[in-house]
């Protein structure tokens, strides 16, 4: 018995031990977002948005920011669409050699070293003369986020009952119809799912994107080439406000999961 | 006699309201179904029925469109439907899992066959009103399919598949998912609603007693083959095999069979356990025959004096109406069931105990064997 409380305090010093190795910097960093620091202690007395203020008057951070805003929706949208188009093709056609191509076809890339994906993108983009800029970055992105939107649009359609689709047609669907009316109402919580997923890796994605990006970069390209002339404390502010949007995000997405997952599953199972 | 061919019923003028023609599917090497033909009468309610693996799915799916055969024909009133897509095929399926769709209410499952169509609101709404009406389920409109019990999901899969007033619905094992009672209540209800719309079921099952009470006709399928068609009657008092003898209800089989005299309608057999004569003509081809005798067919001094056999009692299990006797043969050890109503006044058989029992000459059948 006492044994096992021994047991329980050092599991409980260990995971807390964790926590604050994940989240201390995190703290750190919202802190420093709203005061000076001076000789390693915080100054209390400096409360202040300047940093805010300042990031918001500093042109290239807001740009930068702008454009991975600008590149993940657009790589998503592009993505999504080819995805959906292969998911239904192997879904309907498991066995079929194409289907086979297409899934090592749209791995290879995600499986791939970033930097070989984006070296040779950029040959490929010099060879024949189209210029790096947003676009380019937009096509690198929608590659690497291919798969894994892909890949989560498979396992829901894969995981429908082919019957559904068999009966849409059944009783009088045309192709477009059942797409329409059956499978891509089964599909908004994947979807979801998958764009946020995606416009989570597009948002941190940098070594694609520093070989595509010409004098337009996202944020993670512009804060690469900030460190070589050292951060102001705005980065802070950033931070804070990047984590912020992201907890926002989690929330209203987990929301969104059990409410609608909940019944979804619950259906699912029953039928 | 009951005409073998056509199932007892008079002979349908019209032509068949589906024709199926060397119909068959081949799933690489292994055949599916093996290439059959098989009409289906309007306004009939005709039972596919067999053992997992038979192939009656297969056809069932054949019919609908969602299986490409490999060879053969099929036509639905006249017209050559073969080739034509699974949403301009002119008849409805219900599926073994229903298939409802899980984000659409019950009366937006009922109606998706009239709005892909493109009907009107109105004309819409009087039409799944009644198609509700006729399953019962007028008061479950807004629920979810998930909301529903098994009995009412196979109501909505109903109504949904007669929403576009089909000729005929094509039922693939609905009943399975249901418990006892339910799926009597069921059979009850489909029987009726059958009847009443006069729309022509073709239902697959492998349950035996639901194709007896159900069917105008059942066809009974074995290794991608049809091994008869005929009515419940037909089936249960002329089988043409062992197969189906032991089928639909366990029947005594006595083999190998000779046949020795046929004479006044009147055929005689020689068997391990005696001779006995059997109403009817000898079946063609007359090897690898066994003759088939009900469990109720038997009885103590019936048969006389020629469809008689001793044979010493092994068990007698009374359960409730009936009483069960086991019986076995002396010299072959061929065993025996007799199932007899129970009677109050008898006193059962002891274990060890010789019976002289018999049976009708109508009352058994000549039957091909395991390779007929």
């Amino acid at each position: 018995m006492k044994r096992l409380r021994l047991l329980d305090v050092s599991l409980a010093s260990v995971s807390f031990l964790v926590y604050l190795a994940l989240y201390l910097p995190i703290l750190l960093v919202f802190v420093l977002s709203f005061f000076s620091m001076r000789r390693g202690r915080v100054r209390w007395d400096t409360f202040s948005f300047e940093w805010y203020a300042r990031l918001f008057s500093n042109e290239s951070l807001g740009e930068a920011l702008l454009n991975s805003i600008i590149v993940g929706i657009t790589a998503i949208i592009a993505a999504t669409v080819i995805a959906t188009l292969a998911a239904l093709h192997v879904n309907a056609r498991p066995s079929s050699r194409s289907a086979r191509m297409l899934e090592y076809v749209i791995f290879l890339p995600f499986l791939l070293p970033p930097i070989i994906t984006g070296l040779s993108l950029l040959i490929y983009f010099r060879e024949i003369g189209v210029s790096r800029g947003l676009a380019t970055i937009i096509v690198g992105h929608a590659v690497f986020v291919l798969a894994i939107i892909y890949r989560i649009i498979l396992t829901r359609l894969n995981s429908l009952s082919r019957s559904l689709v068999e009966a849409a047609q059944d009783l009088g669907a045309s192709r477009l119809q059942t797409f329409r009316f059956i499978i891509l109402p089964n599909l908004r919580m994947p979807l979801l799912t998958a764009g946020i997923l995606a416009f989570a890796l597009s948002f941190d994605e940098t070594m694609i994107t520093l070989f595509l990006a010409g004098t337009d970069g996202t944020l993670p390209v512009r804060l690469y080439a900030m460190m070589r002339v050292g951060f102001t404390p705005e980065i802070n502010a950033l931070i804070t406000l990047i984590l912020g949007f992201s907890i926002v995000l989690t929330v209203v997405f987990a929301f969104a999961w059990r409410r609608s997952g909940g019944i979804d599953n619950n259906r699912i199972t029953r039928i | 006699m009951a005409n073998h061919e056509t199932g007892g019923l008079a002979p349908n003028q019209d032509l068949p309201l589906l024709r199926i023609r060397g119909l068959g599917v081949r799933f690489g090497t292994f055949n599916a179904i093996n290439p059959l033909d098989l009409d289906v009468r309007d306004g009939e309610f005709l039972t596919i029925l067999g053992p997992s693996g038979s192939g009656k799915t297969t056809l069932l799916r054949a019919i609908a469109g969602f299986q490409t055969p490999s060879e053969g024909g099929i036509e639905f009133d006249g017209r050559d439907i073969a080739e034509m897509p699974i949403n301009r095929r002119p008849f409805n399926t219900v599926f073994q899992d229903y298939a409802l769709f899980p984000h659409m209410t019950v009366r937006e499952n009922v109606s998706f066959g009239l709005r892909v169509r493109g009907t009107g609101r109105k004309r819409l709404n009087d039409r799944v009103d009644s198609a509700l009406g006729i399953v019962g389920l007028e008061e479950l409109g807004a629920r979810y399919p998930s909301q529903l019990s098994g009995g009412q999901q196979q109501r909505t899969a109903l109504a949904r598949a007669m929403i576009c007033e089909p000729r005929m619905i094509l039922l693939d094992e609905p009943l399975a998912a249901l418990d006892a009672a339910l799926r009597r209540q069921m059979q009850n209800f489909l029987k009726s609603v059958q009847r009443q719309s006069g729309i022509t079921f073709l239902f697959v099952t492998h349950d035996q007693s639901e194709a007896t009470t159900m069917s105008d006709r059942i066809c009974v399928m074995r290794s991608g083959s049809i091994e008869q068609i005929g009515t419940p009657r037909d089936l249960y008092y002329r089988p043409k095999s062992k197969f189906v003898a032991s089928f639909f209800g366990a029947s005594n089989i006595i083999e190998p069979c000779e046949i020795i005299d046929v004479r006044n309608d009147v055929t005689s057999v020689r068997t391990p356990v005696g001779t006995f004569a059997v109403a009817g003509p000898a079946p063609e081809g007359g090897s690898g025959l066994a003759l088939a005798v009900r469990p109720e067919a038997f009885g103590i001094g019936n048969g006389k004096p020629a469809n008689q056999i001793e044979l010493t009692v092994v068990s007698v299990s009374f359960i409730g109406s009936e009483t069960i006797t086991e019986l076995k043969h002396r010299n072959t050890s061929l065993e025996f069931k007799m199932k007899a109503r129970s009677d109050p006044a008898a006193i059962p058989p002891a274990p060890g105990s010789v019976l002289t029992v018999g049976f009708d000459p109508a009352e058994c059948a000549l039957v091909s064997g395991d390779t007929g």
